[in-house]
């Protein structure tokens, strides 16, 4: 079967030129066919996307792009909608990951959209989302609006599923005329979600497009960077550099680079009750997208002093990775990450060779834990189910360590008692790190979640400040003026 | 009583012996390579403690291992990070050392003696390269051994050039690098006289030399006979060509066959090398001499896979002896009657969502 993927307004089918990749996994094919746009064609798509962002968007109000989204969302998590059904078919085949996987993650990925979630992104970022559909008393005196871009550009990378949906949404609440450039490991969801909400409000249908091309190759990709007001980008530093290089100095960038997480255990929290579950936890954000998130734990600092020594906490960890992989098997790696992992997991066999720390797990099981009493370093693990295990005597020594990897830092998994939790918080946040999350959470980042510590709405928008002194002058010209 | 110390000098030297003979033997069967492997083995798990505890942490033993392919072999990162010595480090006659590094550590390969190194080189060079020829006129782009003690590739042009040299025969990088202009009235002249010629030396050496003969309009039509032998890649020295343009250039430039643009894959932690029969199709079949294996695995599970399906390198190579003769490359490659094609580096990369990799993680720390 052949799915058409993408999202073009105002563009029929035949007219455009189609690039088809083929997928496979879990023992299913499917060939997805990708939207090809010439120059050309890139140009008035872009005049159109930015016409209909400026003439329609702009003067509907956000409640009415908030239901439009939360109706989405309400059929893609109904899993007998067609929609989320060709969802639960498709992106298990095209991203590699267990059916199971993405079904549950999905729904729960997806509650984050749902109409309150949606009022809660817009007051996180905005005292008042008023500002969004009209000037608005400021606390300073005059008024205030906020504008989104006319034309907002995302560059989606990444295989981990709806993950797009994320910056789409955020563009969308702030009416941003918006085209999205989907990833080739993940080509479909910003594009069914589109065309879901064409189907509910077609006119808010008219003010975005979802299209993929090859990144530095394709004719059209230098059109859409000429045009974009905005670009939302995620990837590799170089490919952000790359992109960044290519823009007009005028375009706001906003740039998601790759990640690395880790989780901390208190002694508090191990005894013989909680080591276990906070294990179980662990494995889950772990095996979640296989490590892929920005907010997957590659390392665990465990400490030492509590009833349950570290190593013991290592084990544990070794056993629920081994138990999930019965029940969520790893997909299949590409050659390049068979690499990476089997260089890890020797790495790891030569450190315990030297005597440096020990690796649990036989040698061709689908997940590695290498434990670690000295030597505590952040680095990278294998990922896809790898991951260093460090005992220290204090998780005050967590930030220390960490630190130097401050622009590669992001989510810290935590847990400890409530007054070590905000101590040990006020480290990490020196250190750089931008979000603190209970085990077991860390891949599912709350409604409103600042993106790498930013501002998820409020990087998108400029504001117009009708200044105090200006309402005053205006009274000298009111018709009622004596 | 015999001191630990005796005992690995004795045992060095029984290992040496047996080996220079399995070497002369080039009928040896599979049951010879096997007897030998095992024995070397032993020899390495007796004598080099960190090799001993990776085994050990495999569950393979002098005594569980039965055959050759269940010799674990260690990941070439080893080299960086233990060291790897049948003999006491410092009483090694040489040490070789990789040019590449991870975050400033180079791995090292410590040769007890360099007779076995060399009678490995010699041998097989002989054969695969010189085919019969007593003496070649050689040109080497890459410096000398006396500049670069540390270098393998230099050694083994060093040796090259002197077994297998004419006396006028010469290096053309120097202290101040490529020298050009010597080395063009050098390939006028044998271009004139008839004489076979062979230049050689690391892969990017050649980039700049191609580059300058553009830039001048310049080509040679060396003598029927004449070869050209590159090595070890481009390793960000030069901008990287691919294979098919890169012979073409060669084979343009100089005048010479396709066939005749050999290629040598070798590495520092190995005593021995690879060679092809030519470039006239990439990537070519190549093979060692006798005394080394080559198996392809699954990078995952170590297993071996079967001919014509892609996979990680593991050389055994039992002229490493004094270190570890079977190693896990970062080589990716697959088996085909006759030896093996090499496909280049297998990189771990980025990850295929937003995590950091290290392979990213490391260029960033690289800067």
């Amino acid at each position: 079967m052949t799915e058409f993927a993408g999202h073009l307004p105002g563009l029929p089918r035949e007219a455009i030129g189609w690039r088809h990749v083929a997928h496979a996994a879990w023992g299913r094919e499917v060939e997805i066919a990708l939207p090809q746009l010439d120059a050309g064609q890139a140009g008035a798509l872009c005049g159109h996307v930015r016409e209909q962002g400026r003439r329609v968007l702009r003067a509907m109000e956000t409640g009415r792009i908030v239901a439009a989204i939360d109706q989405a969302v309400a059929r893609l998590l109904d899993r007998s909608h067609p929609v989320r059904a060709k969802a639960d078919e498709l992106l298990p085949v095209v991203t590699g990951y267990g059916p199971e996987t993405v079904g549950l993650a999905l729904t729960s990925y997806l509650k984050s959209f749902r109409a309150p979630q949606l009022r809660r992104f817009l007051a996180e970022d905005f005292r008042d989302p008023g500002v969004l559909d009209g000037f608005r008393p400021a606390p300073k005196g005059g008024l205030v609006r906020a504008q989104g871009p006319e034309l907002l550009l995302h560059v989606w990378a990444g295989n981990v599923p709806a993950l797009s949906l994320w910056s789409l949404i955020c563009g969308l609440l702030v009416k941003a005329g918006t085209i999205g450039k989907v990833a080739s490991a993940e080509p479909l969801m910003a594009g069914w979600f589109a065309g879901l909400l064409a189907e509910i409000d077609p006119e808010l249908g008219a003010c975005l497009a979802i299209l993929g091309w090859k990144g530095g190759q394709d004719a059209c990709e230098p059109v859409f960077l000429r045009e974009a007001d905005t670009v939302m980008a995620y990837g590799t530093d170089a490919t952000l550099a790359a992109l960044r290089d290519r823009l007009p100095v005028s375009t706001r960038f906003l740039g998601h680079g790759h990640r690395i997480g880790f989780a901390m255990i208190a002694r508090e929290a191990l005894d013989s009750r909680k080591a276990p579950a906070l294990a179980r936890l662990a494995a889950q954000d772990i095996v979640r997208w296989e490590q892929q998130g920005c907010y997957s734990p590659q390392a665990i600092f465990v400490e030492r002093g509590g009833p349950v020594a570290p190593a013991v906490f290592a084990r544990h960890l070794a056993q629920e990775l081994a138990a999930l992989a019965y029940r969520h098997p790893r997909r299949a790696l590409a050659p390049a990450e068979a690499n990476a992992l089997a260089q890890w997991r020797g790495r790891q066999e030569i450190a315990a060779a030297a005597g440096e720390s020990e690796l649990l797990g036989p040698a061709a099981a689908p997940w590695g834990v290498s434990h670690a009493e000295a030597g505590a370093a952040l680095l990278p693990s294998g990922l896809n189910r790898t991951v260093r295990t460090v005992a220290l005597d204090d998780l005050a020594e967590v930030a220390g360590l960490v630190a130097p990897h401050r622009r590669f830092l992001q989510t810290a998994g935590l847990a400890a008692s409530p007054e070590r939790l905000l101590a040990l918080s006020e480290q990490l946040a020196a250190a750089g790190v931008t979000r603190i999350a209970a085990l077991g959470r860390m891949t599912a980042p709350e409604a409103g979640w600042h993106h790498d510590g930013r501002f998820s709405l409020l990087d998108l928008v400029s504001f117009c400040e009708i200044e105090q002194g200006a309402e005053t002058a205006a009274e000298g010209f009111a018709a009622y003026v004596d | 009583m015999t001191t630990q110390a005796e005992n690995q000098a004795r045992m060095q030297a029984q290992t040496i012996e047996a080996l220079l003979a399995f070497m002369a033997a080039p009928d040896a069967d599979e049951a010879a390579f096997e007897a030998m492997a095992l024995a070397v083995f032993a020899y390495q798990f007796a004598h080099n403690a960190p090799y001993r505890a990776f085994a050990r942490q495999r569950g393979r033993t002098p005594l569980t291992v039965r055959a050759w392919r269940d010799i674990p072999a260690v990941p070439i990162d080893a080299f960086k990070e233990l060291t790897l010595s049948c003999c006491p480090p410092e009483d090694a006659e040489a040490v070789f050392m990789t040019s590449g590094t991870t975050q400033g550590v180079r791995g090292r390969s410590y040769h007890a003696t360099l007779a076995v190194w060399r009678r490995s080189m010699l041998d097989t060079f002989r054969r695969r390269v010189m085919r019969g020829r007593e003496r070649i006129r050689m040109g080497t782009l890459f410096p000398d051994g006396a500049s670069l003690p540390n270098s393998s590739l230099a050694t083994y042009l060093d040796l090259a050039r002197s077994a297998c040299g004419t006396p006028d025969s010469r290096a053309f990088i120097g202290a101040a690098g490529l020298e050009l202009e010597p080395l063009l009235s050098t390939l006028a002249e044998v271009e004139a006289t008839g004489e076979p010629y062979m230049l050689l030396g690391a892969s990017y050496a050649f980039v700049p030399l191609l580059d300058a003969l553009a830039a001048r309009g310049r080509r040679f039509r060396l003598p029927e006979g004449s070869l050209l032998l590159d090595t070890g890649g481009f390793k960000g020295q030069s901008r990287e060509i691919a294979p098919d343009p890169f012979y073409d250039a060669l084979s343009a430039a100089f005048g010479v066959p396709r066939s005749a643009c050999l290629n040598m894959y070798g590495m520092t932690e190995l005593s021995s090398q690879f060679y092809d029969e030519g470039n006239a199709v990439c990537p070519p079949v190549k093979s060692g001499p006798h005394w080394v294996r080559t198996r392809v695995v699954d990078p995952l599970t170590g297993a071996d896979l079967p001919e014509g399906a892609r996979g990680v390198l593991v050389h055994h190579d039992l002229a490493h002896f004094n270190s570890v003769s079977a190693i896990l490359t970062e080589d990716a490659g697959e088996l085909v009657p006759g030896g093996f094609r090499l496909f280049g580096r297998v990189d771990g990369e980025a990850s295929r969502g937003c995590s950091l990799a290290v392979a990213e993680f490391l260029a960033a720390a690289r800067g």
